[in-house]
């Protein structure tokens, strides 16, 4: 087992690596920049190091300084948390030829997955069902026009290097490709340095379901569920939750087996998580596959009693699966809101420093957040907050209990988009179950939802 | 590099010297005690405490007491008496630095990155600077190694050293201070 673990990481995934690392008795180090030197993941690592200034370029992103972090402290292994380096098959690979176990999966998965084409072609061959679309990257407009008169209209371009949403183009008519290809493909260039383009069936009212997979160095593979992630804007996710209302006992079977079974024949190892894209008739089609912790893994946590932080700790040192496939089960509903600093209706980044802070409570409520009373949100950094998760026996009752909690917690001095989860959780595309990603474009265009929300920010604490 | 312990080694807190010599009656016996000598000035520094005490004209001496500059949130952290340089969480190197300046005169050089620091060229050669050493501007005055790099550190300007505050082969983090280079 590893002595010693070091977070490259801030915020509350640093805070919940830390507490996984207490409970197994492995001590930590934390860096952090010079901004965050108050931070409480530096407030609670057994030894901590400054590694750059607040550009996370300069420091979260610096490999030179967290592994020269990591040789000065003697840490064993490198716990990379979401975002930052946690994809970075480099910095996985530099780790592990430094002696120092990148706590994730091999380099050569990162490498793989972190490709979308190449992704989607290791993918199929794994034998995960794809929306129709190109083979592979598209030579120019001419080619976009030929393979979305095959796939057939509402078709969607797509960056190679792409994500959260930039490169994107929906397009519904033959007359649009070229347009739409060149602007899509500029978009690209300038945001990922790479105007590759795919192209693929559009989905209109499509849900974001993903399966959790967790692997051992072994080659066993298992699955824990789904979580439904379709509450998003702009590609961010706003609120999970797991089981989804979309997938029944069949269909979770059949996700799971599928998504198992390509796991082994690829040979993955660690945590990982498969998207798929939900459609109206119940079909489902592989998106793309993140290689870490995701921010929204509490909700399965609740529904499966399964710590995957523990777990993942426990099988980057090489410990066979725990459970059997048959050992998992899913208990109750769990619902995540994520709480940013932002304005609740423009959704504008909202750093400043907390005046008053109470964090909500009792039966069936976990919040994980690195704020405090005078903790300065940090302009920085993204503007995740915290993540309150509540756990109960059925969806109306997990429904109901996050409405409650999320009315419990008081955040002064800067604005939250609290009122505009209290708004979604009420809407009864949601409350329904009957939803799709665009319930939030929908939401924030509909009368009833901005008077909910202009009530919501009201009675706001 | 800001080093803490705790759970395993409470044991080290609980010697706790660092906080129970800032009380009233400790800092009542240094006031005495400097009273019958000839020192104005002291300074002294432990983990995230310092104490500054400037004896003037007048008939007491002026004590200034910095604490440890925690957020309201939490106690304070005790630093291990072993640790390389204790910071309290609440506290950035780079405020840290600028403070020592305030104490002394000159400049406080700084380390640019994580790594470990070096006075020496080699192991069996002399410190590339001494306390007292005048040195140009762009002159090498220790070496920072990372990622097995040994990185040379250049004065900035010219001036004369006045305090060397690291260990030879301790390690560093970003932004710690080094030098205290009085300029010429």
């Amino acid at each position: 087992m590893f002595r010693k673990i070091l977070i490259a990481n801030r915020g509350e995934i640093a805070l919940r690596v830390i507490r996984a690392c207490r409970e197994l008795g492995i001590r930590t180090v934390a860096v952090h920049s010079t901004a965050d030197a108050a931070a409480l993941h530096v407030r609670f690592a057994d030894e901590t190091v400054c590694i750059g200034p607040p550009p996370s370029r300069e420091s979260y992103l610096n490999i030179p300084a967290i592994l020269s972090a990591a040789e000065i402290t003697r840490a064993d292994a490198i716990h990379p948390g979401y975002g930052f380096l946690s994809e970075n098959a480099d910095f996985a690979e530099v780790s592990e030829n430094c002696k120092i176990r990148f706590i994730g999966p091999r380099p050569e998965m990162l490498r793989l997955m972190g490709n979308k084409v190449r992704a989607r072609e290791a993918a199929k061959e794994a034998g995960l069902p794809l929306l129709p679309g190109s083979a592979g990257v598209l030579d120019g407009p001419g080619e976009a026009q030929a393979e979305a008169d095959r796939i057939g209209y509402p078709v969607i371009l797509k960056a190679a290097a792409g994500g959260g949403g930039r490169g994107m183009k929906i397009v519904r008519g033959r007359d649009a490709v070229t347009a739409a290809f060149a602007t899509a493909s500029a978009e690209a260039a300038s945001a990922f340095g790479n105007g590759d383009m795919y192209i693929e069936r559009y989905v209109e009212k499509p849900r974001h379901i993903e399966i959790q997979i967790v692997a051992d160095e072994h080659g066993k593979v298992i699955h824990l569920g789904e979580r439904e992630c379709s509450v998003q804007r702009r590609h961010q996710k706003l609120i999970e939750e797991s089981p989804s209302p979309a997938v029944s006992p069949e269909l979770r079977r059949r996700m799971g087996e599928v998504s198992v079974r390509a796991m082994e024949r690829i040979g993955y190892n660690n945590l990982g998580t498969i998207e798929y894209l939900l459609d109206e008739r119940g079909e489902f089609y592989f998106m793309e596959m993140n290689t870490r912790i995701q921010v929204e893994h509490p909700v399965t946590e609740a529904v499966t009693g399964v710590d995957l932080l523990r777990e993942q700790i426990l099988l980057a040192a090489g410990e066979p699966l725990s459970r059997k496939q048959e050992d998992i089960q899913m208990r109750g509903a769990a619902i995540e809101a994520r709480v940013n600093a932002e304005d609740p209706v423009t959704f504008a980044p909202w750093p400043g420093k907390i005046t008053g802070y109470s964090v909500p409570g009792g039966y069936g409520v976990r919040v994980d957040s690195a704020a405090y009373e005078n903790y300065t949100v940090l302009p920085h950094y993204d503007s995740l907050l915290a993540k309150v998760i509540v756990h109960a026996e059925n969806r109306p009752l997990a429904i109901a209990r996050l409405q409650r909690a999320l009315g419990e917690y008081v955040i002064e001095g800067i604005r939250t988009n609290i009122p505009f989860h209290r708004t979604a959780l009420a809407d009864d595309a949601f409350t329904s179950g009957q939803y799709d990603t665009r319930l939030v474009e929908r939401l924030l265009a509909s009368e009833v939802g901005t008077r909910r929300l202009r009530q919501a920010i009201e009675e706001t604490p | 590099m800001a080093s803490k312990k705790r759970g395993d080694e409470t044991d080290a807190r609980n010697e706790g010297p660092a906080s129970s010599l800032l009380d009233v009656d400790a800092l009542r016996r240094i006031v005495e005690l400097l009273e019958t000598t000839e020192i104005t000035r002291l300074s002294w520094r432990r983990g995230p405490e310092r104490l500054l005490i400037t004896r003037g004209h007048g008939p007491a001496p002026i004590v200034h007491v910095a604490p440890a500059p925690a957020s309201t949130l939490l106690p304070p952290m005790q630093p291990v008496s072993h640790a390389p340089r204790a910071t309290a969480a609440g506290e950035a190197p780079q405020a840290a630095a600028p403070a020592a300046g305030n104490d002394k005169k000159g400049n406080v050089v700084t380390s640019p990155f994580v790594g470990t620091f070096y006075r020496t060229p080699a192991p069996d050669q002399p410190a590339f600077v001494e306390v007292g050493s005048v040195v140009k501007k762009g002159q090498v005055i220790c070496i920072i190694e990372a990622m097995k790099l040994m990185n040379e550190i250049e004065a900035d300007e010219p001036g004369m050293i006045t305090e060397i505050l690291v260990e030879n082969g301790q390690p560093v983090e970003f932004g710690q201070a080094l030098f205290r280079v009085e300029p010429a």
